[in-house]
């Protein structure tokens, strides 16, 4: 026998032996002592990743470069100035105009876990020092979907910039229109809509960000409404998803459909942009754009 | 002292050639023509072919060893156990030719080495015994004796040693045959059949203490050993110190080897052994040698015994007393034998194929197999001693554990796997044991695989 042999025997009967002592003494798994949220697993290469790592690299996985979806305060702390982020409208809450079962429960569940009202949060805040307004869908919170007080906080969003005299960044990440709110979160896509273009025609500045993904009614309405929109790398951007599409046309859909370089081939957006280049991108068009009466 | 022969093989051979180099010593191997590659024979400086394979033609031949160490011009002979170790003829041989036997004079190996009359010197000494006969005694006049201080009973060869010519009688039908098939066996192993006779005390603790004298009539103690776990005498597992002793104790007995010991004169290492019951303790014999447990006496106390054994030897005083005697920590011996112990402990000699041997912080393996060596089937089945040192006993079997874990010798059946058993005996780790320990728990000791 080598002596690797020796050893893989030394283990069966050693494990043997600890097993049969066991019987006697209970075996206490010890799974429960690793605390929840120490690793999560990149949905892309389904690597194992160490989160307070991800955190620290902009949540791009260090294995494969994916952008992994951010939470709106995240993305607020990748984003802007250290301290300069003030919040604005975080006592809206839902109302459940269909009355559907356990709704509110839910929403009250998201508050609480997520520690934001919903699934948008906005304010003041300084991107290398340069104002603005800076509106964040969060897609921890209900896929980011748009219901009443998504849409009325967009739109104060841009009553706030008019106030202030300063531009507005959105980004965006969303399911489309809340279902649990039908044809209130529909009227969201007029309101919003129609608050940007009196925005625009005051002469104010919207930058739209669009993250993974962002679909729906909120890419029908406000996402693709910005002047300038960027997009962050592979992003799923669209209306409908890609297989409803396929299912509706009878066509098998490119390669690459409904993301982000394929939009920009498309003219639909304006530039792809790395996580870690969006802020010196933003602050950069903020300076460029910066008013003389602001 | 520029060269010493070592008249022994094995594990002890290569413990002593180590101290000599550390020493700046010379060192002369012997051995029989099938121990051509043994460890010892390499690492010494030079080594002589003493004999047959057959201990009686080589290790126990003195005309061939006195004749080695006169040719090789060593000054002094180091006699290891077992052998050579405790014949006062070999001593005064080498006291004759004016070589140092490493140990003391033939004349206290005789009045020591001889069981009976070693005991009626410590009833002088004042050092409590066992009740037996006074001296050794005939059969007709031990089956008396045996009579009068009631059954059971020991029937023990004066030169005996090593559990070899030793019988248990437990009725008077018994004690003829005992009597009749130790003396047999004394004759066999040491050519001298005198018996003596002495109470049996059922399942006691075998306690021992170390003691060092140098010729200056310095002695001291160095703690107790506790050999406990043993088989038919054989002890298996050894430790320091024993869990089962209060200070008290310890200091009582301690002070009672010093005493014997001073009262023979004796010189050099040795040990004296005690049967402990309750809070009662007998002197049952004196070894005039090393031990083969005496690694776990130096872990606790950090003296080489070796090399404090040259140096005695050498003329010089001890270079400590009494109260410089500390004890440090828990240690455990367990010695590793090539046998099975679920064929009756048949000895399993041959080559070892595979050997990974345990390391790490408190472990120690005095061994002299390598891989590719033959363990022969003419001499004592132990192929080492595993010894660890922890800062209490619970933490020296930890380390005994993980080591055992980690000991592989392949190609040959061994005692590791019962000697793991024994460090998982509930009683063992609660150090509730005496001699009858292993004969109690043997099927739940051999419950492996």
């Amino acid at each position: 026998m080598t002596l690797k042999d020796a050893f893989e025997k030394r283990k069966t009967d050693l494990n043997e032996f600890k097993e049969k002592r066991r019987k006697i003494r209970p075996f206490i798994k010890g799974d429960d002592k690793i605390p929840e949220g120490l690793y999560e697993k990149c949905p892309s290469c389904e690597a194992s990743l160490h989160s307070e790592q991800v955190k620290n690299n902009s949540f791009i996985c260090t294995e494969c470069g994916e952008h992994i979806r951010v939470r709106a305060i995240d993305r607020i702390y990748l984003t802007t100035d250290k301290y300069s982020f003030k919040e604005y409208g975080s006592d809206y809450l839902s109302k459940n105009p269909l009355n559907i079962e356990n709704y509110e429960d839910k929403l009250r569940k998201l508050k609480d876990s997520n520690g934001i009202n919903e699934a948008y949060v906005y304010g003041t805040a300084r991107i290398n020092g340069e104002k603005c307004v800076i509106g964040v869908m969060d897609s921890y919170f209900l896929m980011g979907s748009m219901g009443s007080v998504v849409g009325e906080k967009v739109t104060k969003t841009f009553e706030l910039a008019t106030a202030k005299n300063v531009p507005v960044i959105i980004f965006t990440a969303s399911g489309g229109a809340r279902m649990q709110e039908g044809i209130y979160s529909l009227m969201q896509m007029a309101k919003t809509s129609t608050e940007i273009a009196k925005f625009s025609e005051g002469g104010g500045l919207y930058i739209s960000v669009l993250t993974h993904p962002t679909t729906g009614g909120v890419t029908a309405s406000f996402a693709t409404l910005g002047d300038i929109i960027i997009a962050e790398p592979k992003a799923l951007i669209g209306f409908a998803g890609p297989r409803v599409i396929e299912q509706t046309i009878g066509q098998t859909l490119p390669e690459g459909f409904q993301r982000s370089e394929f939009l920009l081939s498309k003219g639909f957006i304006d530039k792809v942009v790395h996580r870690n280049d969006i802020k010196p991108l933003l602050g950069k068009l903020l300076k460029l754009h910066r008013r003389s009466d602001a | 002292m520029k060269k010493v022969l070592i008249a022994n093989r094995g594990e002890i051979a290569v413990r002593i050639i180590r101290a000599c180099k550390e020493m700046g010593i010379q060192t002369v191997a012997v051995y029989s023509v099938a121990d051509r590659d043994s460890l010892h024979v390499t690492l010494a400086d030079e080594a002589v072919c003493i004999g047959g394979a057959r201990s009686s033609e080589s290790y126990l031949k003195m005309e061939n060893i006195i004749s080695a160490a006169v040719n090789t011009g060593a000054d002094a002979v180091h006699p290891g156990f077992g052998f050579l170790s405790e014949n006062s003829v070999f001593s005064k041989l080498c006291a004759d030719c004016d070589i140092t036997f490493i140990g003391p004079s033939g004349a206290v190996i005789d009045n020591m080495g001889n069981k009976a009359k070693a005991k009626s010197m410590m009833i002088e000494a004042g050092v409590s015994v066992v009740p037996g006969s006074d001296g050794t005694v005939t059969l007709e006049e031990g089956l008396i004796v045996a009579r009068e201080i009631g059954y059971p009973v020991l029937i023990k060869a004066s030169s005996g040693g090593g559990g070899k010519g030793m019988r248990i009688a437990h009725t008077e039908s018994e004690f003829s045959g005992g009597y009749k098939a130790a003396a047999l066996e004394a004759m066999n192993s040491f050519g001298d059949d005198a018996m003596y006779i002495e109470k049996f005390i059922v399942n006691p603790k075998h306690i021992e203490f170390q003691i060092l004298a140098d010729s200056f009539g310095n002695v001291v103690h160095l703690g107790e050993r506790d050999c406990s776990v043993q088989r038919r005498n054989q002890k298996i597992l050894e430790e320091a110190p024993s869990s089962s002793l209060t200070d008290e104790q310890r200091k009582e007995m301690g002070e009672a080897s010093v005493k014997a010991a001073k009262f023979v004169n004796y010189c050099n290492a040795g040990t004296i052994e005690y049967v402990v019951t309750d809070d009662k303790y007998y002197f049952i014999e004196m070894n005039t040698r090393i031990q083969v447990e005496h690694p776990v006496t130096e872990m606790i106390t950090g003296v080489d015994l070796i090399k404090e054994q040259i140096k005695i030897a050498s003329g010089k005083p001890l270079g400590f007393t009494q109260e410089d005697i500390t004890f440090n920590g828990h240690s455990i011996e367990a010695r590793i034998n090539a046998e099975d112990p679920k064929m009756n402990f048949r000895p399993s000699p041959g080559e070892i194929t595979a050997l990974h041997v345990p390391g790490g912080f408190g472990i120690r393996f005095d061994s002299a197999v390598y891989t590719g060596y033959k363990i022969s089937p003419f001499y004592d089945s132990m192929v080492g001693k595993l010894i660890v040192h922890g800062k209490t006993r619970k933490e020296a079997i930890s380390k005994m554990r993980r080591a055992l874990e980690e000991l592989i010798i392949d190609g040959i059946t061994d005692n590791t796997k019962l000697l793991y058993l024994i460090l998982h005996n509930p009683e063992f780790v609660k150090g509730k044991f005496n001699t009858g320990f292993i004969e109690k728990y043997i099927d739940s000791l051999l419950d492996y695989r």
